[in-house]
């Protein structure tokens, strides 16, 4: 598969550059250390896994797993990679024991390009054809990864549904990766680049074109939320995906960036408050806005496209629809909320809590942050919940227990100066994964403002081996059900505020 | 709902010779067929069809409920068979859901996703229709 001179076209050619691949520790650094052992002179290769998504135009897949080749797989005589006839029957026959689309990596030599060569064509013209046979209905994905310029750089194309599309973005969890049809992307406009020059001086030049190449998710634009969001807009992000369901109210104003006390009159969504108050600070962020709520399968559509995501809610089932995205779907992720313990004037807690949430990390159910009640409480109907209260009080006018049917659950109190903190710090976070410039040195940062020592972290938890999220991470739709949470049929669909992914 | 969730754990039902389906809604329900019951010592039928809300969200939220025909014997015996939670129709039936919570300070374990589901949900049936007041 040694690279010839680049061609212009051949019949291998993608259509479009619609699918975006996505990649997770432990898997992306287990694949870079097996594909570039013969680095600099001589290539090798890999079969692997992927879950996949049909997210409107655009295709997500995600790295599941890696065949890596045994002795006598790879031809190791050769500098090109030449695949055993039996590797590749191994890998067929194993498609009948899992859902999964197959795919080859491999990589190029020092000083080439990841572009196709007319080795790499013929062979994925015969893999595609060879794959449909075995795996009828799934993708054939082909990627190559190369250094250029001392940066690593993956390309990638993709048969499905009877045509070759390119890879979009290819995106490895924190870690730097350009994909090779991004390369006439960045453009940068000159009022943005004296805005950031802060930033820049700090974190480097290409820290820029890296935000600005980037895809942001804030779920949640409350309080934390909004925060969150100007500090990404301001930053320079190129994309932001705001999702919320809620509309402005009065108790907002303190705490919600970009409101307005008209905004608590007319009742505003928040998505809109949002999308407004981006525009007003970076007019050329591209925002994709929405009412509603993960996980509605259009918002997943949209979010799994993203390169980080913010969870900025204080609702439960929220944070399990993010926690689902980021192991099924690599999404990484980062929680954050907010608590304000006190009461007749006595505050005793001030607390802001950061949690981070890669594929690999324990779900929230393996940390166990989830109470089962409560979820169940937030994913019912209006007219479930006001005849559960009114069981429950039958049930205490019977001298009975009313804790089946209804559990009295108490408001958690935040203030501006908590919520700005938390989202303003978790976007530091994600600018630090995006830039690659500095990461989550905690599995969970719990801050109390008014406690001796003013900062509490723990070490990584250890996943439960019984619990879905070991079995589906980076399967996709093909994990479906592990599913940790679905939409409830009475919510209503979510409505777009703004532009619509594609 | 996760259909391919439930549909996993109706097969694990079925491998086990359990009649079980799965009625699309609005609402969605699970009826298992012929549960056992511990009535023949009182005259009773020794098994009863049963059905089961498919809860919203699921399996975030946890399974509760049961629901037997209108007018079965062993609503006024069985765990908060008198209690109605209302009626409900599904597969050309009329059915009562009883005050049933087994995973929520109702007798069974706290619910647990990566335990439960609508194949463990039979246990708790089992155990309700064998329990006869």
């Amino acid at each position: 598969m040694r690279r010839s001179p680049r061609r212009l076209t051949s019949d291998c050619t993608p259509r479009e550059d619609t699918v975006i691949v996505r990649m997770a520790e432990p898997e992306a650094g287990i694949l870079l250390e097996l594909l570039f052992q013969r680095y600099p002179h001589a290539e090798w290769a890999t079969f692997a896994r992927f879950g996949w998504r049909q997210a409107g135009e655009t295709l997500v897949l995600t790295l599941a797993a890696i065949d890596a080749p045994r002795d006598g797989d790879l031809d190791p005589r050769v500098p090109h990679v030449a695949i055993d006839e039996a590797y590749t029957l191994r890998t067929a026959l194993a498609a009948d024991a899992h859902p999964l689309a197959i795919g080859v990596i491999h990589s190029h030599p020092s000083g080439c390009e990841p572009e196709p060569s007319s080795i790499d064509d013929d062979m994925d013209a015969y893999y595609a054809r060879y794959y449909a046979d075995f795996a009828p209905g799934r993708p054939y994905v082909s990627l190559i990864a190369s250094h250029v310029d001392d940066e690593l750089v993956m390309s990638g194309r993709i048969w499905w549904q009877g045509a070759w599309l390119g890879a979009r973005r290819i995106i490895a969890e924190r870690r730097p990766l350009r994909t090779w049809t991004l390369r006439a992307a960045g453009h940068i406009d000159a009022p943005l680049r004296s805005r950031t020059a802060r930033l820049t001086a700090a974190f480097g030049e290409a820290a820029e074109h890296q935000l600005r190449s980037a895809t942001v998710a804030v779920i949640g634009a409350g309080g934390t939320g909004s925060a969150a969001i100007e500090v990404l807009a301001r930053a320079g992000v190129g994309h932001l995906i705001i999702v919320d369901p809620d509309r402005v109210d009065d108790s907002n104003l303190e705490r919600l960036h970009g409101s307005t006390l008209h905004d608590a009159e007319q009742q505003t969504p928040k998505a809109r408050v949002a999308a407004r108050h981006v525009a007003s600070i970076d007019p050329t962020c591209r925002v994709t806005a929405v009412i509603g709520a993960l996980p509605q399968a259009d918002i997943v559509h949209a979010v799994i496209q993203a390169d980080v995501a913010i969870g900025c809610t204080d609702q439960q089932h929220s944070r399990l629809a993010l926690a689902d995205l980021t192991v099924r779907y690599l999404v990484q992720s980062i929680d954050c909320g907010v608590m304000l313990e006190g009461r007749d004037g006595a505050v005793r807690g001030q607390i802001v809590q950061l949690i981070r949430s890669l594929p690999a990390d324990p779900c929230p159910y393996c940390r166990e942050m989830i109470d089962s009640v409560r979820v169940t409480q937030e994913l019912m109907s209006p007219e479930d919940r006001a005849a559960r209260r009114a069981a429950a009080g039958e049930a205490q006018s019977r001298g009975e227990s009313g804790s089946p049917y209804w559990h009295d659950l108490p408001q958690l109190n935040t203030v501006g100066y908590l919520t700005t903190m938390a989202g303003a710090v978790a976007a530091g976070y994600a600018i630090g994964w995006i830039t690659d410039r500095f990461t989550t040195p905690f599995a969970r940062l719990q801050m109390n403002l008014v406690a001796p020592f003013l900062d509490v972290t723990d070490a990584d938890g250890i996943p439960d081996p019984t619990c879905a999220c070991r079995r589906s991470r980076g399967w996709a739709d093909q994990g479906a059900a592990d599913a940790f949470i679905t939409a409830p049929a009475h919510w209503p669909p979510p409505q777009w505020v703004s532009k619509r992914h594609r | 709902m996760s259909r391919e969730r439930i549909d996993r754990e109706l097969s694990l039902l079925r491998a086990g010779s359990l009649e079980v389906e799965y009625l699309s809604g609005p609402p969605e329900f699970v009826l298992y067929r012929a549960v056992p019951t511990s009535g023949a010592a009182i005259q009773l039928p020794a098994e009863s069809d049963v059905i089961v809300p498919v809860p919203p969200g699921y399996p975030a939220s946890m399974i509760d409920l049961a629901g037997l025909p209108v007018g079965s014997p062993f609503l006024a015996r069985v765990k908060g068979g008198v209690n109605s939670q209302g009626v409900v129709q599904a597969d050309g039936r009329q059915w009562q859901l009883a005050s049933y919570h087994p995973h929520n300070n109702g007798g069974g374990p706290p619910w647990n996703p990566a335990r439960h589901g609508f194949h463990t949900y039979i246990d708790q049936l089992i155990a309700w229709l064998d329990r006869l007041q």
